[in-house]
């Protein structure tokens, strides 16, 4: 079993991880968690399905992964921006409305 | 079965139980810093893998900026707001999971098994490397071949940084809670490790061009110099952003822009570079912008300003 067949099956064991905590968690920024585990599944994934050269993973896939990570890290800021006045506003951490919590 | 190869499954294994416990875990806070860890792990894949450019950035950006980010937020909503257990049964949500993880897995291992065509992209860019003068191929993409993708990502950063601003409203800037700096430890964290930080930054953004490292990495370290200024109170979080903190953000953007404009005056193709001046002057300014956006999101501030004035 070489290296990278290691690294696809644990990248996907991570976004099952990651969707699963997706769709189950109720806390906002446990889903935003659960969303950044994912990225970095899929950057894993995209790095070795992408094949290498005599020095190495293939340079444009690195540098789109590079450009993913950075992005990534930009997309959740701006979500724990709108998490942080969500809760300003409503006093909720979750997407649920109020009337639904006593259901 | 080699040692490397031990290591490789004791890694995959470590993350894929990580990843499990941030996801299902009870504590918010213990799992952002488990979420850290994970991505000190991811870190070390990177490195594992061959990816060094990719190891730092993870590194510094996907664990530390994240991390840092994600801790600054827990303490604003207030731990008051923990999480009620699920109340829904996660039997379904577990078979999508099963089900789209496999459906990874499928695709990844399928792909592994593909021969690498013989002109694909990488093996191209290898190949130009040399007339550019640059001696790291990343750098190579991200600035030159691929420059367009890198110039757009900075548009992506003012976007957030824009985004981020708007839903901030009115509100006041999110209040530090400062540290002494009086007290022997954090004054000489600040004096010692500020500019260290500042030291890296610049190495890691002129070894970029010929070794691992580069704008991203830089900015990062820069980052976290910037963090750490702000959490000390040496920087001040302003409501309004001043005329430097404006231009300094959109810095980035604007070298790309206009390097590549000058290069159709002159007589180039538009958007080429020229030599290996634009490089460096399109990555400082990268640094700057990134840094300044990324500091200003932690803030949750408009500006910055020095504690003196």
């Amino acid at each position: 079993m070489s290296t990278e067949v290691v690294y696809v099956l644990a990248a996907s064991a991570v976004f099952g991880a990651g969707v699963y905590g997706l769709i189950v968690a109720n806390h906002l920024m446990r889903k935003l968690l659960a969303l950044n585990v994912m990225s970095s599944a899929v950057f894993v994934t995209m790095l070795t399905v992408a094949g290498t050269t005599p020095e190495g993973p293939d340079p444009v896939a690195q540098a789109l992964v590079l450009t993913g990570i950075v992005i990534a890290v930009a997309a959740t800021a701006f979500a724990l921006a709108l998490l942080v006045r969500l809760v300003q506003e409503t006093g909720l951490v979750s997407l649920r409305a109020k009337d639904d919590d006593g259901a | 079965m080699t040692v490397g190869v031990v290591v490789d499954m004791m890694l995959g294994l470590a993350l894929v139980a990580l990843s499990l416990r941030v996801v299902t875990g009870g504590s918010l806070f213990r799992d952002i810093v488990l979420f850290i860890l994970f991505g000190l792990l991811v870190a070390l894949s990177w490195a594992r893998l061959g990816a060094p450019d990719l190891a730092l950035a993870e590194a510094a950006i996907g664990a530390g900026l994240t991390g840092a980010l994600m801790l600054m937020a827990y303490r604003s909503i207030g731990a008051d707001t923990e999480e009620r257990p699920v109340r829904r049964r996660p039997g379904v949500a577990l078979v999508v999971a099963v089900l789209t993880g496999s459906l990874v897995a499928v695709i990844g291992l399928a792909a592994l098994g593909i021969e690498r065509v013989p002109d694909a992209a990488g093996d191209a860019v290898l190949e130009a490397l040399p007339g550019t003068g640059l001696g790291n191929a990343v750098t190579g993409v991200l600035l030159v071949f691929r420059g367009l993708d890198t110039m757009l990502e900075m548009a992506v950063l003012l976007v957030a940084l824009l985004g981020a601003w708007t839903v901030l409203g009115d509100a006041r800037p999110g209040r530090v809670h400062r540290v002494d700096r009086r007290t022997p430890l954090v004054g000489s964290l600040l004096t010692v490790v500020a500019p260290i930080t500042l030291l890296v930054a610049v190495h890691l953004l002129l070894a970029g061009t010929d070794a691992p490292g580069g704008a991203f990495q830089a900015c990062a370290v820069l980052t976290g110099c910037g963090v750490l200024m702000v959490l000390t109170g040496t920087l001040r979080p302003t409501a309004v952003a001043g005329f430097a903190t404006r231009l300094l953000v959109v810095a980035g953007l604007a070298a790309f822009v206009l390097v590549g404009a000058g290069a159709g005056f002159v007589g180039h193709a538009p958007m080429t570079l020229t030599g290996t001046w634009a490089v460096y002057l399109i990555e400082t300014a990268m640094m700057l912008s990134i840094a300044l956006t990324m500091t200003l999101l932690f803030a949750r501030a408009r500006g910055l300003r020095g504690e003196g004035s």
